[in-house]
């Protein structure tokens, strides 16, 4: 199968980008809600616990 | 995979676009599926001839038919017509995508040869018997102990060998090498299965629909915000490879790559790129995991079941990994003398997958919004369009098959719902035989000569870290903490 030059490709980025402030908030904000979620379903986990 | 990359496969054909997705194509061909099986709550039994694999010593004793109404077709009778209706309604698919029909029955004739092949052979019994009793049974001293659900295994890898040591052949197969056009056919059908299943144990089922919900966290909130950083900070990559290949890793694989990819206007090369390293990888994983969740989690079934749907990417490796995982691991309890029900583990997988499919429309949406208006002010801003249009449709398909099974084993006079398991057991047979051809073609589209192509280590090695020094670890331990102790109801 046909397959394209990943290096060719790769170069073609240019240098590194730094983190912008929406990129650096982008991630903050989901590791903060992602976590506060996992705790607060953790919660509902232990009260109410999975019945056959 | 998503029409963007489908149009990427398929640029060979010169005709005017397709009239239909690939995505909408799995929908109506396994509800088809399904509408033909529940004609046997009639009485009227329109699939029994479908093939199906036992496992065997004497080759003459493999294969049957599903059901005794079609007994005097034989085995390879079976297998015949099976290929034939397969071959009859998937051509009818590939003329509606605009594929050469001709190039397409030659390939799909090789692909179905192949991959069935491969399901026999797994179905040996030197490959397949778990149990003493059943090697008494057989008559054999050993076993590989593969379960006879090795078969995916088996296909897996006589895909890999064509794909590595004859890529001419990988070559002519590839108008007939669809596996998310398969894995989505299966997932419709496997619906109505998990339905029929979960009808029993209703109070489970919606317990362990819930806890799903800490799958989407996960992936969305966690995995990907972790994956963006390593590859912005630590690995250099800019934002128009960082945001699909974190996409990749953490959420589901190729769609998802591909949905970011269009979201945040990227060039089509980079989500294609992304999507042939998931592929790679998912092989990686479903050669490894399933192995070491039946050697570590056989006490835990459901949380392997998780695992499987949180770690493996994309949503073919994924579903059939679990499916590997839940065999596997039913054998060795069964050897120990602990029957579960089949179906539970299969089940908290593909709800884990469905359940993180969802929202890719609506995440892509929200990626492309702070793309299109924050990082790269264009005038082509993202709408709200785009969140349905990147929606898997193939999802309606599933629901819908669970919903109209669920109701059926539930609110049916008694004689009907009686026969529901043997119809869906019949549309059953097909989802195993389109999990074998997603299995093979994984196989095939899994050429390991890329990773030794110049500058693909350092997408590689993004991967790797990540899925395999946080995606896989948090995965089991988020499983844990939501499925741990948590067992499939006993057989009865």
């Amino acid at each position: 199968m046909s397959q394209p030059d990943i290096g060719a490709e790769l170069k073609k980025a240019g240098p590194a980008e730094p983190l912008l402030p929406v990129e650096k908030k982008l991630i903050g904000w989901s590791l903060g809600i992602g976590l506060a979620l996992l705790v607060v379903l953790l919660i509902v986990n232990h009260y109410l616990p999975v019945s056959l | 995979m998503s029409v963007t990359s489908e149009s990427a496969q398929w640029s060979s054909t010169t005709a005017p676009g397709p009239w239909i997705t690939e995505d909408w194509l799995a929908v109506w061909i396994g509800l088809g599926i399904f509408v033909l099986a529940l004609a046997w709550l009639g009485g009227v039994d329109l699939l029994g001839w479908v093939v199906s694999t036992s496992v065997w010593i004497d080759p003459g004793l493999a294969l049957a038919t599903a059901s005794k109404t079609y007994a005097q077709l034989g085995g390879v009778g079976a297998l015949l017509v099976t290929y034939l209706a397969l071959l009859a309604v998937l051509s009818v698919g590939a003329a509606a995508l605009n594929l050469d029909l001709k190039r397409f029955a030659v390939a799909f004739t090789a692909v179905f040869a192949l991959a069935y092949a491969s399901w026999i052979i797994g179905s040996y019994a030197y490959v397949a018997v778990v149990t003493p009793a059943d090697q008494q049974k057989f008559g054999i001293g050993w076993s590989l102990k593969l379960t006879n659900e090795g078969g995916y295994v088996v296909a897996l890898l006589v895909g890999l060998i064509i794909a590595n040591f004859f890529p001419r052949v990988a070559e002519r197969l590839k108008e007939a090498i669809r596996p998310e056009l398969y894995i989505k056919i299966a997932i419709v059908i496997l619906g109505a299965f998990l339905a029929v299943t979960a009808a029993g144990r209703l109070t489970l089922a919606s317990s362990l629909l819930l806890r799903g919900v800490a799958a989407i966290i996960e992936a969305y909130l966690i995995y990907w915000a972790v994956v963006y950083y390593v590859a912005r900070k630590w690995f250099g990559f800019n934002r128009e490879w960082a945001a699909p290949l974190a996409s990749g890793i953490s959420i589901c694989g190729v769609s998802a790559a591909i949905a970011v990819g269009g979201a945040i206007r990227a060039r089509p090369i980079v989500p294609v790129v992304v999507s042939s390293l998931v592929v790679i990888f998912a092989v990686v994983e479903v050669l490894i995991l399933p192995f070491l969740a039946q050697t570590f989690l056989a006490q835990e079934p459901m949380v392997a079941g998780a695992w499987m749907g949180l770690a493996v990417k994309t949503d073919g490796a994924a579903v059939a990994g679990g499916s590997i995982t839940e065999a596997l691991i039913l054998a060795k309890s069964a050897a120990e003398g602990i029957h579960y029900q089949p179906g539970w583990v299969l089940g908290v997988t593909a709800t884990v997958k469905v359940f993180i499919d969802i929202f890719i429309g609506i995440w892509a949406f929200v990626l492309g919004y702070i793309w299109t208006n924050h990082i790269n002010p264009t005038a082509e801003r993202a709408r709200f369009a785009e969140i349905w249009q990147r929606f898997p449709k193939f999802i309606i398909g599933f629901v819908l098959t669970f919903a109209i099974g669920l109701s059926l084993a539930l609110a049916a006079p008694a004689d009907i719902s009686a026969r529901l398991p043997a119809a869906i057991g019949e549309a059953n047979t097909f989802r195993v035989i389109f999990f074998v051809l997603t299995f093979f073609s994984i196989g095939i589209l899994s050429n390991f000569r890329r990773l030794w192509q110049e500058g693909v280590g350092k997408l590689a090695a993004v991967y790797l870290l990540s899925l395999f020094g946080f995606v896989i670890w948090v995965g089991l331990a988020i499983s844990w903490l939501f499925f741990g102790g948590v067992h499939p109801p006993l057989a009865s």
